[in-house]
């Protein structure tokens, strides 16, 4: 996870979701003369090895849900609403092997990261015993989205809840996060070329 | 998922690849680049193995001698003696240095070293020289650390018979993002590409969790949750890491790190041997190097000697009329250096105090670093984790490379029939990142010890009426104020509509890809509008390229406070 991808260059695009946001300029290495090269073949290597290590339970795939706000963290993390920290513990390193980028498909490392962080936040809610009765005591009332919990337990639980409005800003803010990163994990045109380049001359 | 594979073979993104076939894709080498010594390691296929030099060494020393106009570092290793490495010719300790201002107290311990090391205190870079044909030529940490990895590179390259460019490196735990980025480049300089930069200790962590899945296979046991605190004391630097591991995953739980290190301890004895030592050596005359060099390597031995003896004579002639002739006992040597262990003690609470976890719930103590070998250490680490014994089960000066072996084959996308390489590290931050408010102090935003990938925000909101701006000063570091931090990089928003105090709101999120990349993200939102006023910011951080606190300086004097910024929750509880 401390890999370097510097010194890639951010083509503006015109497909941009959400026009809300100017397309990005291209980003300028703060080190022009030093080219940091980035090689994605390896990434793309088959990782076999990890097939046999898929979580066995059909349960877990309930993460490939489509809308990850009406999930709670039990149905996240795949077990049941009973389950102890044993299977909480379980449960969690299972699906880090699935979903954590170092190990997910190359062209979907965005995608993963999204869903580990969602896994990360499950699991260090209800591992806390505190946060966890917490957590139990809101779903009882109905208020169980995995987001609006997140921001209850991680922030002062005085905390006012936001509108509407800041759900579709954070959604906006986001989808901003997820295309840029994207951009980076790609190679861009830019980025090849300049790694041809470098290759000829050395 | 197999037409994948066929895609790589294919790609024609490798075939300007040379020698390489293409069928074996290169598997990145582990290098640890201690602070005396180094070493390199690979996955060779079934297990990991150390490369050793021309010399047969697997350890080589981390040293780069300016002697004869061209550089050549210690993977060659051609001195004919210790000496020769203390003659002033010799730049070493690089790893101290790297990324260091000339205000720093390791920057100013590193003054007694027989190189050049000039400060003038005022937070810039410090000056580095070697003595070359009897001038002080200059360089940087950067320039010998690359200069150094080249002679590594080509020695691995030799071994391995093929071209040699990604890499996983290891690091102190207390290094910032822009130390890491001066690693980065250092590398780049070098022809090689860093695919990871691991703390020391979850290298070692790694290594632990390979070993402990092997046995759980081996018993056919359940392979449930171990906990291991790794203690990782080199001659520069001294790292905790508290590690929950099971089924090949080792999820860190803690870190903590300092700057002390082997260093410390060999400097304050040559300080209790020869108390006017900085007087007498600041000038870095010829013969006053050739002293220092003596009094070093005897002060050497003697704490060598003191792992295994109780006591250990001195005899050194460092000329000039000066003998130092004593017997030094261990318990002298640890009063000496009560301050260091006391901080190594601290160290280590605070690491288990961060993970929630008693001494009781940790499976294995595992030490490891040039230090381990010291028996104050060890006392230290079994009365603080209440047991007899330490993990023996690896060999404390090859620990860390062979994790960071590991760590290359797993991110080279390597498999093994046997489930050797059915490993993954969960990483934490080993700092907290945040930015200044609340007048000068620093809010983390992303907390130290915080799972990664991590995205965190935190709202903030303008400290005088009809705001227009605000200015965002990125800092990484565990101290109160924002200056005792690395300032890592700012800018400044600007657009926030005329309101009051405290009632516009500000975010700032704070991001850390897979690839550890930071970026930052601020902007103003206006609760009820459907747009936002002005476009959000992303900037990838560090931006700074100084590593000195100059420009926050500046910036201060420029603006005060006039563009700072308040917690909302602050606010709210008033």
């Amino acid at each position: 996870m401390w890999c370097n991808s510097h010194g890639l260059i951010i083509i503006p695009r015109s497909d941009l979701r959400f026009p809300l946001f100017p397309t990005h300029p291209p980003s300028i290495s703060p080190y022009p003369h030093i080219y940091f090269p980035k090689y994605p073949s390896n990434h793309q290597i088959l990782r076999t090895k990890f097939t046999s290590l898929k979580p066995k339970s059909n349960l877990n795939d309930v993460v490939s849900y489509t809308d990850p706000n009406n999930t709670t963290f039990y149905e996240l993390l795949g077990i049941p609403e009973t389950g102890s920290l044993l299977e909480i513990k379980q449960a969690y390193k299972q699906l880090a092997r699935k979903y954590h980028p170092d190990v997910s498909p190359p062209d979907r490392v965005e995608e993963y990261t999204e869903r580990f962080i969602r896994v990360q936040e499950a699991y260090e809610t209800l591992s806390d015993p505190r946060m966890r009765a917490m957590y139990d005591r809101d779903m009882a009332k109905g208020i169980h989205l995995a987001f609006i919990a997140r921001r209850r337990y991680q922030n002062d639980e005085s905390m006012v809840e936001k509108g509407e409005w800041k759900n579709r800003w954070q959604s906006q803010l986001s989808e901003l996060k997820r295309k840029s990163m994207h951009k980076d994990n790609g190679m861009s045109w830019g980025a090849r070329m300049r790694r041809q380049r470098n290759k000829a001359s050395s | 998922m197999a037409e994948q594979a066929y895609t790589v073979a294919s790609d024609s993104e490798t075939t300007g690849e040379e020698k390489t076939s293409p069928a074996f894709p290169e598997i990145a080498i582990g290098i640890d680049i201690g602070t005396s010594q180094c070493s390199v390691a690979v996955w060779n296929g079934s297990q990991v193995e150390l490369l050793r030099n021309t010399r047969n060494q697997k350890l080589m020393k981390s040293y780069v001698t300016f002697k004869d106009e061209v550089p050549a570092g210690g993977v060659s290793d051609e001195l004919a003696h210790e000496y020769d490495m203390l003659s002033g010719a010799a730049i070493f300790n690089m790893k101290r240095l790297i990324g260091r201002v000339d205000t720093d107290p390791v920057v100013h311990a590193s003054k007694s070293l027989p190189f050049l090391v000039q400060t003038l205190d005022i937070g810039v870079r410090p000056f580095i020289a070697a003595l070359v044909n009897s001038m002080w030529r200059s360089t940087t940490p950067e320039e010998v650390l690359a200069i150094f990895l080249v002679e590594l590179r080509a020695m691995a390259e030799v071994k391995l018979k093929h071209p040699v460019r990604n890499v996983v490196l290891t690091i102190p735990v207390s290094f910032s993002r822009f130390q890491l980025m001066l690693i980065e480049r250092a590398c780049a300089m070098a022809g090689l590409h860093v695919l990871r930069l691991m703390p020391e200790p979850t290298a070692v962590a790694l290594l632990y969790a390979q070993q402990q899945q092997q046995s759980a296979h081996e018993n056919m046991g359940s392979g449930s949750e171990k906990i291991a605190l790794i203690f990782n004391m080199g001659a520069g630097y001294c790292d905790v890491a508290i590690t929950a591991t099971s089924g090949g995953v080792s999820q860190i739980k803690a870190l903590a790190g300092s700057t002390v290190g082997g260093e410390d301890l060999l400097q304050n004895l040559m300080h209790q041997l020869l108390p006017n030592m900085d007087d007498l050596f600041s000038s870095h005359g010829i013969e006053e190097i050739k002293s220092m060099g003596l009094l070093r390597v005897a002060t050497q031995d003697a704490i060598h000697k003191l792992s295994s003896d109780m006591s250990v004579p001195i005899d050194v002639d460092l000329g000039n009329g000066t003998k130092i002739s004593k017997v030094l006992g261990r318990v002298e040597f640890e009063e000496v250096n009560k301050e260091v262990f006391e901080k190594c003690e601290a160290l280590i609470k605070r690491c288990l105090h961060a993970a929630k976890l008693e001494a009781e719930d940790v499976h294995d103590v595992i030490v490891v670093g040039g230090c381990s070998y010291i028996p104050k250490v060890r006392n230290i680490l079994t009365s603080i984790c209440k047991r007899e014994e330490l993990y023996s089960g690896m060999n404390p000066l090859e620990a860390a490379v062979r994790g960071a072996a590991l760590e290359g084959a797993v991110a080279s996308g390597i498999s093994d029939p046997f489930g050797n390489l059915d490993l993954l590290t969960i990483q934490a931050t080993p700092l907290s990142i945040g930015i200044q408010a609340d007048g000068s102090n620093f809010i983390p935003i992303i907390r130290q010890n915080t799972t990664t990938p991590a995205r965190k925000e935190q709202i903030f909101t303008t400290v005088h009426d009809n705001q227009a701006e605000a200015l965002i000063l990125v800092y990484e570091g565990d101290e109160k104020t924002g200056e005792e931090n690395h300032l890592l990089g700012f800018f400044k928003i600007r657009g926030i509509p005329p309101l009051p105090k405290g009632v516009p709101e500000i975010n700032v999120s704070m991001d850390i890809d897979a690839c550890n990349v930071l970026r930052v993200f601020a902007g103003v939102m206006m609760p009820g509008a459907q747009n936002l006023p002005t476009p959000f910011m992303e900037v990838r951080m560090p931006t700074v390229d100084d590593g000195h606190g100059w420009s926050a300086q500046a910036l201060h004097k420029t603006y005060g406070s006039t563009l700072g910024l308040v917690t909302v929750q602050k606010k709210t509880q008033h």
